[in-house]
């Protein structure tokens, strides 16, 4: 026999400062492997833009091909998706922030799509400093097509069926950073807390933020003899430093020591602070970012961390002097030369 | 026939045979005569040879013509090559110092110009230049006023110094010629109207801006790169955003992604970056965000001859991409058209939501021509489509108001929302998708409703059909002979059709606009009359004959194929016509006499 319990009003809902719930930034079921570290990036994306209170309409997820691509589609629903072909997300994403410049670009890239077949479409985003996010979730593989080494993969790194990579790696960060990308860092989806800082802090960003995600595939590189699995990250993985963001809104005072920690002020107010585990590393300087990085490559340490910020190079919409109005929502009146232009093109065919 | 004046300037690249070109240009137009100007040139940036030929007159001029009427050689080589051109009552002017004449055919006037008693040749190089420029105006009966006013205003960017000196050099060629060469029988004409001189190049671009395009981006190829030129000049005054990008396949992926945030995004190139488009107007295909993409012929295959013109793409334009789709794609016809196919374009392709292709050549593009202002119409409609750019009172909830991106609908046609909006955001994507755009490639793939997709966007073209209107026959209904063309060809077939009747051989012509849709069924009825026809094209293996043949199953009688990089020139098309009728062969492959 059923007994009746008074039923209890549900709790209130926490909402952001935009009233949204976090219901409101998830997105459908995701259809990648159970263990996936491409999930557990879709949730930190789905947190940071909730705690940010991001209208997620504003919000256009650009994506290219492969299962890194594919997620766009499991988190922030209530964003506009756009799969383009393989390799070409940034320049489908160029084009339209260029052409609607209120948009609030997150693109998703994998390691094949950036650093392969994209590449060259990827090194020309990077000196754009275009505002977007642009997220490679890495790990070394193909899924997709069944698990053969992307351009990211370590040399030396073995796959399930004991072939070996015999060529090295293209650092995506060293790449960023050399190229003009204004946010750049390393992380791992397993690395809950140090994503979820670096995360927010690139919506706070206004520029080009290139993280570099490893993020282990668990059906085709995550055994021994891997260099992107989950162990290897554990045992490998060297942060810079410890990372953690204050919103702008949100308006609490600190004591930091600066001997120890650095904070960058972003171009809202928000602060990004980086408590120093290695002492001489500043992340404001370009040419020690690319040495480190390099260095690291020497003694086969994974670093994580936040390893370049500049707030100071304007970015791509601010130097091409956009209109603050879409170009995409001109009214017809304003959509052609004025008569004044065009007797001016006519005179000069005389 | 039409009485037509024809100069060709020919030296090395470098030499400048620009500026005597721009101002011969300037002086006819001014006179209200019309011109058409081509320039063939090759792949080098000093050197080689380069060959400008002008011709004007009061009547339309559509072509280059046959003859020559004046020759400027500015070298030996100019003169070697092309004096044997000239027939009677021609005439050339050289620099006797440095360039020895060869034979000359009957009636022929040889003009030599002493230069160095002339002009100061140390301080001015191209000397020769402007007084040939003097001597040869001097010849067409122009008076020196309109000399002195077109010299003014091409060298007042550099001073008051330049002007004087270019005039005085000028003049003096103009007062030699009056006192030592015998004027042409014919004086130019001078007429009350005032045409614009423009390349099909510029044309697309300010058919571009017409049309209300705020995107261009580009990847320098020739020959399309005088649009991007026009673009880039233009790009602050006509509020147009204008990017070069790293490659064409940047360029078609940033065109999509612009025109998929809502503006007109536009984008040229020539057969080579056409190659690297493809897989993006597949994209553009499958999300249906319109784009309108540019190809400039040159002679392929591969690098080709990329300073030369040809009709070689059609193939590639109408299967590029892999997998089936509804696209529209047009040929302009001349210079004029290449401005009001833009807009044109722009409006089914931003209605039907598709890729819109416009197939151009060299010839076109770099090419010039007269135009009448009033034919250029900067204010066409603008038709956008089903697109919802704003919230509407329809709409604002969060839950997408059960909103379809893909939409399933009789045309084929769904409402078309932008990112940003409101109550409309979806997944775009290239995947096969449902009506609400979510994947059906990745789960679950369903034939029912990809079979249901893919008719959805395959209906588009019935409707695409009928908003486009089918080619029509020009010229007397019964004529002997029947010529049809597409493109470019439209002016030289026309003026050989005029040849052709004057010789006593009525011709009508079928000159193709639209080549995607076809109209096949309108083209089987206008051509079922036809006595004897012939399919003109700038290709070796007649692409565009072959392709009629695959729409409608018609096999016409002759063909005349022309692939040597330079255009035809009416009496290539007479000769062949003449040829096919006296019953010796049914394919013509006229040789092409100017040595360039």
């Amino acid at each position: 026999m059923a007994t009746s319990t008074p039923e209890k009003p549900a709790p209130a809902p926490k909402t952001n400062r935009i009233g949204l719930s976090v219901l409101d930034y998830r997105g459908g079921k995701t259809t990648l492997c159970a263990g996936c570290g491409h999930n557990a990036i879709s949730e930190r994306i789905i947190d940071a833009m909730y705690e940010m209170g991001v209208s997620p309409e504003r919000v256009i997820k650009p994506s290219g091909i492969g299962c890194s691509s594919k997620s766009p589609a499991y988190f922030m629903g209530r964003s506009h998706s756009f799969n383009a072909v393989h390799g070409r997300m940034p320049s489908v994403a160029t084009g339209a922030v260029l052409a609607n410049r209120h948009l609030i670009a997150l693109g998703v890239s994998g390691d094949g799509d950036t650093a392969s077949i994209g590449v060259g479409q990827f090194i020309h985003l990077m000196r754009r400093n275009l505002p977007i996010i642009y997220i490679i979730e890495d790990n070394g593989v193909y899924g997709l097509t069944k698990g053969q080494f992307s351009a990211t993969a370590d040399m030396g790194s073995t796959l399930k069926t004991g072939v070996i990579n015999d060529l090295p790696p293209i650092d995506t960060c060293a790449m960023a950073i050399t190229l003009g990308a204004t946010f750049v860092g390393r992380s791992f989806s397993g690395d809950k807390k140090q994503l979820h800082a670096m995360m927010k802090a690139a919506i706070a960003h206004k520029g080009t933020v290139m993280l570099d995600v490893v993020s282990p595939c668990v059906t085709f590189n995550d055994h021994e003899g891997s260099t992107k699995s989950y162990k290897y990250m554990k045992d490998h993985e060297e942060p810079l430093q410890e990372v953690s963001f204050v919103p702008a809104f949100e308006d609490i005072a600190i004591d930091y020591d600066p001997g120890t920690t650095i904070e960058v002020t972003m171009h809202d107010g928000s602060r990004l602070r980086l408590r120093k585990l290695e002492e001489e590393y500043d992340p404001t300087k370009r040419i020690q970012a690319i040495t480190r990085l390099n260095e690291a490559h020497e003694k086969g340490e994974v670093l994580t961390g936040v390893f370049y910020v500049n707030s100071k190079t304007p970015t791509f919409v601010d130097l091409l002097n956009m209109t603050e109005e879409p170009l995409a929502t001109l009214p017809e009146s304003v959509v052609r030369p004025g008569r004044e232009v065009l007797e001016q093109v006519m005179e000069e065919l005389r | 026939m039409k009485q037509t004046f024809t100069i060709a300037i020919g030296g090395a690249a470098g030499q400048g045979v620009a500026t005597p070109g721009d101002i011969f240009a300037k002086i006819f137009s001014r006179r209200g005569l019309h011109l058409n100007a081509y320039n063939a040139y090759q792949s080098i940036i000093r050197g080689g040879h380069t060959f400008l030929t002008i011709r004007t007159g009061p009547e339309k001029v559509t072509n280059m013509g046959d003859r020559l009427d004046l020759l400027i050689p500015l070298n030996q080589d100019a003169m070697n090559r092309h004096l044997g051109l000239l027939t009677n009552g021609a005439a050339c002017i050289f620099n006797a110092e440095t360039i020895k004449p060869g034979a000359a055919a009957e009636g022929v006037a040889l003009c030599p110009l002493p230069v160095s008693k002339l002009a100061d040749i140390t301080r001015n190089k191209v000397a020769q230049n402007t007084l040939a420029v003097g001597a040869g105006l001097s010849m067409m009966g122009i008076g020196f006023q309109a000399v002195q006013e077109v010299f003014t205003e091409q060298f007042k960017k550099k001073g008051e110094a330049v002007v004087s000196e270019n005039v005085g050099i000028a003049r003096a060629g103009y007062d030699y010629a009056t006192a030592n060469f015998k004027p042409f029988a014919r004086p130019l004409p001078m007429t009350g109207n005032r045409y614009a001189v423009l390349s099909g190049n510029t044309a697309m671009a300010m058919g571009g801006a017409a049309a209300g395009v705020k995107f261009y981006c580009a990847y320098p190829m020739s020959p399309s790169t005088g649009v991007l030129h026009w673009m880039a000049a233009h790009a602050r005054k006509a509020g147009i955003m204008v990017r070069q990008v790293e490659d064409e396949i940047g360029v078609v992926n940033m065109a999509i992604g612009a025109a998929h945030a809502g503006v007109r995004s536009m984008c040229a190139t020539s057969g080579g970056g056409f190659a690297l488009m493809s897989e993006g107007l597949g994209m553009s295909a499958m999300m249906e965000t319109p784009v309108v993409v540019i190809d400039c012929q040159r002679a392929g295959p591969s690098t080709g001859v990329p300073t030369k013109t040809e009709q070689g793409d059609l193939w590639q334009m109408l299967g590029a991409a892999f997998g089936d789709y509804p696209r529209v794609l047009a040929a302009p016809l001349d210079i004029g058209d290449c401005f009001k196919i833009i807009p044109e374009i722009f409006n089914i392709a931003d209605r039907f939501q598709c890729p819109g292709l416009v197939l151009c050549d060299l010839l076109l593009s770099e090419g010039r021509l007269s135009v009448d202002p009033k034919d250029l119409d900067f204010a066409p409609v603008i038709d956008r489509g089903e697109l919802i750019t704003t919230v509407t009172a329809a709409s604002g909830t969060h839950d997408n108001g059960g909103y379809k991106r893909y939409k399933i609908t009789e045309s084929g046609i769904s409402p078309r929302a932008i990112p940003g909006v409101p109550g409309y955001t979806h997944t775009a994507a290239t995947d096969e998708h449902e009506e609400d755009g979510v994947l059906i490639s990745d789960e679950f793939t369903n034939p029912t409703k990809r079979r249901a997709m893919m008719e959805k966007r395959m209906r588009k073209v019935a409707g695409i059909e009928a908003v486009v209107s089918p080619p029509a026959l020009v010229g007397p209904r019964n004529a002997e002979i029947t010529l049809i063309g597409w493109g470019s060809t439209k002016g030289v077939i026309e003026e050989a059709c005029e040849i052709l009747s004057d010789q006593g051989i009525s011709a009508n012509q079928l000159q193709i606009r639209w080549l995607v849709p076809l109209h096949g069924e309108a083209i089987l009825d206008i051509l079922k009359d036809a006595r004897h026809t012939i399919i003109v094209e700038n290709n070796y293996s007649g692409q565009f004959a072959r392709y009629l043949r695959s729409e409608t199953s018609y096999v016409p009688n002759g063909y005349i194929r022309k692939y040597d990089g330079e255009p035809f020139m009416p009496h290539h098309i007479v000769e062949a016509v003449k040829e096919q009728l006296g019953g010796t062969t049914r394919l013509s492959v006229p040789a092409h006499e100017i040595l360039v």
